[in-house]
């Protein structure tokens, strides 16, 4: 995959000779090709509507859950019990609201109440089996990682301290996997509070994507009678920008929508740039939806400042060196008209930007120069 | 009581008129109040940290208030709290080793610390939850919940034999203030020495036969530059004089006497020299939790003309000027417009300063402070040592706690 070679015609027809393997041991969302369950789902959450989706719905009504069938004859995948995280997974990962790593720990913990361990190391054992699975199913989901691996170092940790009974060690587990949700909620508050003072009176804020904490910060801003106004992007092909727009007028904020291609005309008016992140990587870099990194050029080159408001779950041991060097993430990309067949698409939907474009990072812990976030890192994996 | 709130009433009027010139002597004075605001506080015997916390928080707003522009205040008061919230944890960590043994031995009194409704926790787990209350919020303690164990040593060391306990209960109070009192004047001893730190580090950075760009005076400076002279380095001294105080002046004098070559420009000049200078050192008047620096007027375009030609900035500040806050708007909120007599004479341009003649009017803007950002400066030198800008947050996780960031 790694097309660095000027030879790239070669590596294509090398490509296109191996026979593609009929894999039925992998998942349907295995191979390189395919659609990173991530995004779709964000694309779900945002009602956009693709040719694969409606695909995809017309095969689940029609009863052919082929997801079934491949995972229940797979051996790798296993058990029972790794088929419910999935199903699990899925299911709290619908709802608009939650945010993904809280989907993954709620799914973790019905691990633990269906578990029929009788001690700690045993409970341990399952509850890496389940992430590994969960992990392994959804390889290009940042927070997914983020908060199983979250979770599981907890619980080492929590199992390494003596507790008197077994029963009680597993409740306070359940209660606190529970609880994350609310902490969720709790660090969206926090984020929200720590960036008012960034927010002044009568600024312009270009926004790019639909953040939820980011949706939260400027609904604290409007409600604490602060007047700004809103530039946001078009964020094609998701069209956050028109989602966004009508959340803020719906709050009496000023909102401007902008093509994607006009950030860096509009950039001299914008006083500072806010953007979510899906995933926070060890350099201090961010991995958010196509397009962060062009706006973070522009504004830095600019001087704008560019501000990310992400929950410290989200932090990841991950060090992309460069745009390719994560898992790729593909999305479905529809243009309304008929794309030839010979002609490529872009279909990537993330990218990475390096921590010396960003100014700070409003997090849970705190407010955060990038380069905090490796020594957050360390501590926790230490 | 009443004279301890004589002299806070005192030293905020002092602050409020500005009396008090230059960011140690006014942690200096700070500290010293607080000091005697401690040791004359009565302390409950339950909860005695939060009693401190609160006193020296109470005095500490109004000191803020008084001159909120002065940041070493906040930051000294921020760092008593921190005294006090250290002390008090190092020693329910220590009763807690006692209480430990105390269960090995008496199984009776462990059914009744148990029964007294702390679930089934050993002391660890408390002790250790304890601890994350002192540390920030980090990745680590994101699953843990609120831990209510902190006053719980308290009640259960109360709970359990209590002959043996009020011996220590009393002996526990005056601990706690006399380990906070030690720990306050050390810092005292910290603030007073900090330029002798600073100064010992500077032979690793001036080295033979090399031009030094300075502006304005600090204190800081100018010991930084004795002490590479003590050690037989010679070395040249541009210092540019810092309208409209001419502070400069006095430094150049002051350099002079102990033998070191120094020409005075103006702070116009400093572009026009920057080239042939090897390395810009300047005092901070407060370094911000960005790593940004608040420093006299004119030090924003010095670094400047120091990243247009690749020079080396280097800040120093005492740990008292290592401030935990954000700068949101420092050039606004973060500094103070002096009187315009220094800039214009009021008898030559009274004509222009009347404001009722109508056709247009002299305004005067005479800041003191100037904003560098963290991207211009290439090190700081503390009395810790010498830090990158991106590291200044961990200096202030170790000086700070975080509840205390509001006052």
């Amino acid at each position: 995959m790694w097309r660095r070679s000027p030879s790239f015609i070669l590596d294509e027809r090398r490509s296109s000779n191996s026979p593609p393997m009929a894999d039925t041991t992998r998942g349907p969302f295995q191979n390189s090709d395919s659609i990173s369950a991530y995004y779709q789902t964000r694309a779900a959450h945002h009602g956009v509507i693709t040719s694969d989706w409606l695909a995809q719905a017309q095969a689940a009504v029609g009863g052919v859950s082929g997801e079934e069938q491949s995972l229940s004859s797979d051996n790798q995948l296993g058990t029972e019990k790794s088929f419910n995280v999935i199903e699990e997974f899925n299911n709290w990962r619908k709802q608009p609201d939650l945010a993904e790593a809280v989907a993954a720990i709620r799914a973790l913990a019905a691990v633990i109440r269906a578990s029929e361990a009788s001690t700690m190391m045993e409970l341990e054992i399952e509850l890496k089996k389940a992430s590994d699975t969960l992990k392994s199913w959804d390889k290009t989901s940042i927070s997914l990682t983020a908060g199983c691996d979250l979770f599981i170092r907890y619980v080492t940790r929590t199992s390494a301290l003596e507790y008197e009974d077994f029963n009680s060690a597993k409740s306070r587990l359940l209660e606190r996997a529970e609880k994350f949700g609310e902490i969720s909620c709790k660090a969206r508050r926090i984020i929200a509070m720590l960036s008012q003072d960034f927010i002044f009176d009568g600024c312009t804020i270009l926004v790019h994507g639909l953040s939820r904490v980011v949706l939260e910060i400027l609904k604290t801003a409007a409600q604490n009678n602060k007047l700004f106004r809103v530039l946001c992007t078009e964020g094609r092909p998701d069209g956050t920008g028109v989602l966004l727009s009508s959340e803020l007028s719906k709050l009496d904020i000023p909102v401007k929508l902008l093509l994607d291609s006009a950030v860096a005309y509009s950039m001299d008016e914008v006083d500072m740039v806010f953007f979510g992140a899906d995933g926070v990587v060890e350099s201090g870099g961010i991995i958010n939806m196509m397009g962060t990194y062009q706006i973070a050029l522009v504004a830095h080159s600019m001087n704008k400042p560019v501000y990310v408001a992400a929950e410290s779950y989200k932090f990841a041991r991950l060090y992309p060196l460069d745009q390719k060097d994560m898992a790729p993430a593909l999305r479905p990309i529809e243009f309304g008209v008929k794309i030839p067949t010979k002609v490529e698409v872009e279909r990537s939907a993330r990218d990475y930007t390096p921590p010396q474009y960003l100014t700070l990072l409003f997090t849970d812990l705190g407010v955060l120069s990038p380069s905090v976030v490796s020594d957050e890192l360390i501590q926790l994996y230490l | 009581m009443p004279d301890v709130q004589s002299t806070v009433v005192e030293f905020v009027n002092k602050l409020r008129k500005r009396k008090i010139e230059g960011s140690q002597a006014t942690a200096k004075c700070t500290v010293e109040l607080l000091r005697s605001v401690i040791s004359h506080q009565r302390v409950p015997h339950a909860n005695q940290a939060a009693a401190l916390i609160d006193a020296v928080k109470a005095v500490g707003e109004q000191l803020v208030a008084a001159n909120p522009v002065e940041l070493a205040v906040g930051n000294v008061v921020r760092r008593v709290l921190h005294i006090i919230r250290e002390e008090d944890l190092s020693l329910t960590t220590a009763a807690m080793g006692g209480l430990d043994l105390l269960d090995a031995s008496d199984d009776d009194d462990v059914d009744n610390c148990k029964g007294i409704g702390y679930p089934a926790m050993s002391a660890a787990v408390v002790a250790a939850a304890a601890r994350s209350t002192l540390r920030p919020p980090s990745l680590q303690t994101l699953l843990e919940g609120t831990p209510e164990s902190a006053t719980v040593p308290y009640t259960s060391s109360s709970g359990a034999d209590s002959e043996s306990k009020t011996a220590d209960k009393s002996s526990l109070t005056r601990k706690l203030k006399h380990d906070v009192i030690e720990g306050v004047n050390q810092l005292i001893h910290e603030i007073a020495g900090c330029h002798e730190q600073i100064a010992e580090q500077a032979i690793e950075h001036i080295h033979q036969n090399e031009v030094i760009l300075t502006l304005g005076s600090s204190r800081t400076v100018l010991e930084f530059m004795c002490a590479a002279k003590e050690k037989k380095r010679s070395f040249r001294v541009f210092v540019a004089e810092g309208a409209p105080r001419y502070q400069g002046h006095l430094l150049a004098k002051e350099l002079v006497a102990r033998g070191l070559q120094t020409t005075v420009i103006t702070d116009s000049a400093v572009f026009a020299m920057i080239s042939r200078v090897n390395m810009v050192i300047i005092g901070a008047h407060a370094v911000m939790a960005n790593g940004g620096v608040i420093g006299p007027v004119g030090v924003n375009m010095a670094a400047l003309a120091a990243q247009k030609h690749a020079v080396p900035f280097v800040v120093l500040a005492g740990s008292h000027k290592l401030c935990p806050l954000y700068p949101h708007n420092p050039e606004v909120l973060l500094n103070e417009l002096r009187s315009p007599s220094e800039l214009l004479d009021f008898g030559e341009f009274s004509d222009c300063l009347d404001f009722g003649a109508g056709s247009g009017s002299i305004q005067v803007v005479n800041p003191t402070f100037d904003y560098v950002p963290p991207n211009l400066v290439s090190l700081f030198i503390t009395d810790t040592g010498g830090h990158n800008p991106s590291y200044m947050y961990r200096l202030i996780a170790d000086y700070y706690s975080a509840d205390d960031l509001v006052m």
